[in-house]
């Protein structure tokens, strides 16, 4: 009896050594990814921040209309966040390849099923750096031309529309990435439409106080027998 | 050459080409922008004929004129030979600065062609007769005595008020000139002028160097070293305000002079203060506007734009600025005065932000309109009751005030990143 468990204990324990003598190169493999990786992020990403520096990309942004990026970026530096971002792709890389490299089926099919999904992430970032850069243009065009119109509610009418945009962009980004788009859809259809009725409520009950200053300029035009602008620009 | 030669072939107008083989040379080219009535045209016409050395001069139409008016004016004298002209004239309503751009364009290219010794172009409807004025326009580029006739109009307080607080103002700072009317639009070229442009366009491969040519005339002539006259032309008809276009009226008109300021650095960074230009005849005076002056919606869109663009400002003003011009926004209308010193350093920094693309230009221009409309608001306040001579002193007075803020320019140019005060 004492034989056949000690029998069946040593099986056991050649099988289990035998595993893990397998997996050690695999986990070698692992340990040198992930080092070669974080050494290889940490050179690009002080070329990348140098790069970033150089071309005086904080100033830049907040010259394009991105000054809102510095506040939530680390230590109130856009380019300190791109080149941590950089970093940390790098060795999240690494890290992919080296678990790929315990070739078992569960880690390859793993890895395959998020390298497979790289692509929607990045055409995620992209229509999300798209659309934020369209919504600010287009928040800008409607803020000039609102107040060139003397609007009182340009403001509002600039941030409604701004975040038209954005939902719209975030929307669309979350589908691209294939995260509960029956909901998405839905929230979406909520919110943009709730957008746009708070805009049209807004700008109809400011209209009204608009309406009637303009009656009452035109009453008082009329009465003041053909009042003409003396001003002549050209 | 050859490759200027082509380039002037295809921008000549289709009509005066066909016609042009009857006419192997003329004197002087005169285009006629504005829609002048038959009368107009027969008015201008016999007042070109009391030019003295009998010239041979072609005058060009753009509004259509019926083949038998043509024929009949063409019958009319030996020197002169009116011709209708195919060009777009009809967008001189919406877009006046490129319409009258190409109509530079083409009539200098003409000129050359028929080896002209001046042209000029008609644009704006004037109140007194054209025998009254089209001489004083031309007659200095027969006899040779300017390379430039820029006009000179009849001067009301509250009209060409753009050019008064912004145009003139500038070219004079920039390059010391002291234009009515830097942007004419009723300018008189000569042959060496129209030469040394077409030559330059040709070496930069098109025909303004890539600038809107009626921005670029004044400054090129001052930077040029040409010979510029001033010719009083009388008062000049104006269509009614627009206040929906004051915008769009900015961006299109300073867009281009802001493009030209770029192209011409190195030239007005060395133009210290400005001289006065010979002026042909005397201006006679004439009967200024009575009507009741409003501020109050203009000082409404100026508080407006200080409330909602203050983040776009802020790009493009220093803060100093940015603060007076909160404090500004505090006065009532009956108080509202925007200093000179303070309105020529915003044109400067706007032109810089120009410049810098530090927003998108269209953006930039138009955000400026209430900032101007505010200068309107002051200045309508100021003049209310005054006379043509007080408005002019005090314009003279704005005008100084850009040329001594000129050196903040400078160093904001030449340095933008470490000059902002």
């Amino acid at each position: 009896m004492w034989q056949q468990v000690k029998q069946a204990l040593d099986q056991s324990a050649t099988g289990f050594m035998t595993r893990l003598a397998a997996l050690l190169p695999g986990f070698v493999a692992l340990v040198v990814a992930i080092l070669i990786s974080i050494v290889l992020a940490w050179v690009i990403g002080i070329v990348v921040r140098r790069a970033l520096i150089g071309m005086q990309f904080d100033e830049r942004l907040g010259r394009w209309g991105f000054s809102s990026a510095a506040e939530w970026s680390p230590r109130r530096s856009p380019t300190l966040l791109i080149s941590t971002i950089v970093t940390c792709a790098i060795v999240l890389t690494g890290l992919l390849i080296g678990i790929a490299a315990f070739n078992s089926d569960i880690t390859s099919s793993l890895v395959r099923s998020i390298f497979a999904y790289v692509p929607n992430i990045i055409g995620a970032i992209f229509v999300l750096v798209i659309g934020t850069i369209v919504a600010r243009f287009v928040a800008r065009s409607v803020l000039i031309g609102a107040v060139n119109l003397n609007l009182g509610y340009a403001r509002l009418l600039s941030v409604g529309t701004k975040w038209m945009v954005i939902v719209v962009t975030i929307a669309m980004a979350l589908v691209h990435l294939r995260i509960a788009p029956g909901i998405v859809e839905l929230a979406f259809g909520i919110l943009f439409g709730g957008i746009v009725l708070a805009l049209a409520l807004a700008v109809g009950l400011g209209s009204r106080e608009l309406v009637s200053k303009q009656l009452e300029r035109d009453t008082k035009k009329a009465s003041a027998e053909m009042f003409e602008e003396p001003f002549r620009h050209l | 050459m050859d490759k200027a030669q082509d380039l002037q072939t295809e921008q000549l107008p289709q009509e005066p080409l066909k016609s042009l083989d009857q006419i192997e040379a003329a004197d002087l080219v005169v285009g006629i922008l504005a829609d002048l009535s038959q009368d107009g045209v027969a008015e201008l016409c016999g007042a070109l004929r009391t030019l003295q050395g009998n010239p041979k001069i072609l005058v060009l139409q753009s509004f259509p004129v019926t083949p038998s008016t043509s024929a009949e004016s063409s019958q009319e004298g030996p020197s002169i030979f009116l011709l209708p002209w195919a060009l777009q004239a009809q967008n001189l309503s919406s877009a006046p600065f490129e319409t009258v751009s190409t109509a530079y364009n083409s009539i200098v290219t003409l000129g050359e062609k028929v080896g002209a010794r001046g042209c000029c172009l008609i644009v704006s409807h004037f109140e007194s007769p054209a025998s009254h004025w089209i001489c004083q326009l031309v007659a200095p580029l027969l006899d040779g005595t300017a390379d430039f006739v820029a006009p000179r109009y009849a001067f009301r307080k509250f009209e060409g008020l753009l050019n008064s607080s912004i145009i003139s103002p500038l070219t004079r700072s920039l390059y010391g000139r002291r234009m009515q009317s830097p942007m004419g639009p009723d300018f008189g070229l000569s042959q060496q002028l129209f030469h040394t442009f077409l030559s330059g366009s040709a070496q930069n491969g098109d025909r303004s160097g890539g600038v809107n040519m009626l921005a670029a005339l004044a400054p090129r002539v001052a930077c040029g070293n040409f010979r510029i006259s001033q010719a009083y032309l009388g008062a000049r008809t104006y269509p009614p305000a627009d206040w929906t276009i004051v915008s769009a009226l900015l961006s299109q008109v300073l867009g281009p002079i802001f493009l030209v300021m770029e192209k011409t650095a190195a030239c007005w960074q060395k133009a210290r203060n400005s001289t006065p230009i010979r002026t042909l005849n005397e201006p006679a005076p004439v009967p200024q506007t009575t009507a009741n002056v409003e501020i109050g919606h203009l000082v409404n869109s100026f508080q407006l734009g200080v409330r909602d663009l203050q983040e776009i400002w802020s790009l493009v003003l220093p803060p100093a600025t940015l603060l007076e011009l909160r404090k500004l926004s505090r006065l009532a209308p009956e108080q509202f005065r925007l200093p000179d010193e303070l309105w020529a350093r915003i044109i400067y920094d706007f032109a810089l932000a120009h410049r810098l693309r530090t927003i998108n230009r269209d953006h930039l221009l138009r955000s400026l309109t209430p900032l101007y409309l505010g200068w309107v608001a002051s200045y309508a306040r100021e003049m209310e009751s005054s006379d043509s001579n007080a408005a002019e002193q005090r314009l003279e007075r704005l005008a100084v005030a850009f040329e001594t803020a000129k050196p903040y320019l400078v160093s904001r140019w030449r340095w933008p990143d470490r000059f902002n005060p």
